[in-house]
């Protein structure tokens, strides 16, 4: 399956919208999971899981889908392809668990918001579930700069089904 | 996107047999982090599951 240059630009496009923004989103959610941790003020703490909660729904997860999806489609629409070359392979395999492990965490962000909508977190409640918050968003963007490092440099290197499917197109 | 020019380039240095030496050391790295965070999860650790626990005041939200 072969896009048109214009649809496989489009697909790029939204790809890297996504991506990118995904990477934004996070870091954005990782300095509000440290002010939540380590702010003195209550009201800041509460900002800050409030708007943690609105930033995980509303942004993080829609990107974390559409970033693999798309890079899915791209991929099966160029000669790249999604398993001949190991930059992309790699890509898909630290992506998809990111994807994964983001939604099994939106129940402790969502409790979270509930909670200090609710009342004010005294100093040190819920501190295993606020730092896990943090050294997750901080895995999390490990992660993104990798795949945007590899988006980037393209290292060299073909699968073996990768090769199988060039020799046959060569022949 | 890569042009012609650069997927036969691709495919001369892709004539190389084997793994090459990123992919090995990406999964080397890899496997380990995935063996931290599993023993991370496993022996507790001060971090908390993903479920919502009974802290705050005893009760569930």
């Amino acid at each position: 399956m072969s896009m048109s240059p214009a649809l496989r630009k489009f697909a790029l496009t939204a790809h890297v919208t996504a991506s990118v923004g995904w990477f934004g989103a996070v870091a954005s959610f990782l300095a509000l999971a440290v002010a939540g941790l380590t702010s003195q003020n209550p009201q800041i703490v509460r900002a800050a899981y409030l708007a943690m909660g609105l930033t995980a729904w509303w942004v993080i997860v829609p990107v974390s889908l559409a970033s693999p999806l798309t890079g899915i489609i791209q991929s099966l629409g160029t000669e790249w392809g999604l398993f001949r070359h190991y930059w992309v392979l790699i890509k898909f395999v630290i992506t998809i668990p990111a994807t994964i492990i983001l939604l099994l965490h939106m129940k402790p962000i969502g409790h979270l918001a509930r909670v200090v909508a609710e009342t004010t977190l005294a100093r040190g409640e819920l501190s295993g579930m606020r730092i896990q918050l943090v050294a997750n968003a901080a895995a999390a963007l490990v992660v993104l700069l990798i795949a945007t490092a590899l988006s980037i440099y393209k290292p060299r290197g073909m699968t073996r089904y990768g090769k199988t499917r060039q020799r046959e197109s060569m022949q | 996107m890569q042009t012609k020019e650069e997927l036969k380039t691709t495919h001369d240095s892709n004539r190389d047999t084997g793994t090459p030496r990123w992919v090995k050391v990406f999964g080397i790295i890899g496997i380990i982090l995935v063996l931290v965070f599993v023993i991370l999860h496993l022996a507790g650790g001060g971090f908390h599951g993903h479920t919502a626990p009974m802290e705050h005041g005893g009760q569930q939200p």
